[in-house]
């Protein structure tokens, strides 16, 4: 089934070093994944948006000018077009509770801390595929369910519209 | 798709007041899987160990390119060091960069001990405030530390977590010397 899939998606990476692309790209195509795209920061991935429509994006934190937090989300604010929910793993060599907590903050799907490896890759690939979150869609945020565990709630229920039962 | 929920039974009073609450909508996202494969599609997906093994044999591959490449930019780092020191914008940040990269990827390389000195020198750079970088001490010290570990690939682990602790004290000491000598400024 795996590679069925992986022979159906556009990926697109996004990250100023060109290694780490390259890494990430021949990494995709061992998993066979049907189409890489490339951009060097968030602007220019953001101009190749305009004409494609990938499945995942996979984008780099720290990055000139637009980094990929900026990039994410500018991603999240588009309404209207399934491009606002696409799911993003963002790479990153900043593994800080702050760094991780931004990224969950923005509406990233996934976190990839560097140095990556073919297993960490893989299996969050999976989970975007195949077990995303709920989309949730509130004043202040838009992304993936930030609530990793399904666990009753037992604290004051800030959101008021919610149904517990 | 979209899925407007009713206020909570268990919110008490909160649940039912007048006071209006921020909309919350929750969106159900269908599996791409699912939606790819149609039919074909069967639940969960999981790791296949052969799919996982071509990955790590394409890194395996990509190593010994990859090791020239980081012998080069770690000759990089040793010219830039110095200009570095001195202030010369240019090279402070071609000096970050490359110091970026190799955080981000020899560990992936088999370059375990580069990446987390690289790794120690990117923190202090994004660190110091105003790109003070004192006396550049820290840095030449960080970038003879990753020459030496790519020169040495097989130092006693005890021997790099106590250069890494050391390289920890001087940034802490160098912190604290400038916060003594500047209001709130901090390289730590």
């Amino acid at each position: 089934m795996s590679a069925a899939l992986f022979g159906k998606l556009t990926i697109l990476v996004v990250d100023d070093s060109a290694y780490m692309r390259h890494l990430l790209m021949t990494l995709l195509q061992a998993l066979g994944v049907k189409e890489v795209l490339l951009a060097i920061d968030g602007d220019e991935a953001w101009d190749l948006l305009q004409s494609k429509e990938p499945d995942i994006i996979i984008t780099d934190a720290a990055m000139m000018p637009v980094d990929g937090f900026s990039f994410a989300s500018r991603l999240r604010s588009i309404r209207g077009r399934a491009l606002g929910m696409v799911p993003i793993i963002m790479v990153s060599g900043h593994t800080d509770i702050a760094s991780v907590e931004r990224a969950r903050d923005i509406g990233i799907s996934e976190f990839l801390s560097k140095p990556i490896s073919a297993r960490g890759l893989y299996e969050r690939l999976i989970q975007v595929l195949d077990r995303p979150r709920q989309f949730v869609e509130t004043p202040t945020y838009r992304g993936p369910d930030r609530r990793r565990r399904d666990r009753p709630f037992e604290g004051e229920d800030r959101r008021g519209a919610v149904a517990l039962i | 798709m979209v899925e407007r929920r009713s206020p909570s039974r268990l919110a008490g009073s909160e649940g039912i007041s007048d006071t209006p609450r921020p909309e919350v909508r929750f969106i159900r996202v269908p599996s791409i899987a699912e939606r790819k494969l149609g039919t074909d599609y069967v639940a969960p997906m999981r790791l296949d160990p052969r799919v996982l093994e071509q990955m790590q044999s394409t890194i395996r591959d990509l190593e010994a390119k990859y090791a020239d490449a980081l012998k080069s930019q770690v000759a990089m780092l040793q010219v830039l060091v110095e200009p570095a020191r001195k202030g010369d914008a240019d090279a402070r940040e071609r000096l970050y960069a490359l110091s970026h990269d190799m955080r981000g990827l020899a560990g992936t390389f088999g370059h375990a001990i580069v990446g987390q000195f690289a790794d120690s020198l990117c923190r202090y750079i994004e660190k110091a405030k105003d790109g003070d970088w004192g006396d550049g001490t820290v840095v030449s010290f960080h970038v003879d530390a990753i020459r030496d570990a790519l020169e040495n690939p097989g130092t006693d682990p005890a021997i790099t977590m106590e250069t890494l602790n050391a390289l920890d004290r001087l940034i802490g000491a160098s912190g604290k010397k400038h916060n003594a000598g500047g209001a709130g400024r901090s390289t730590g």
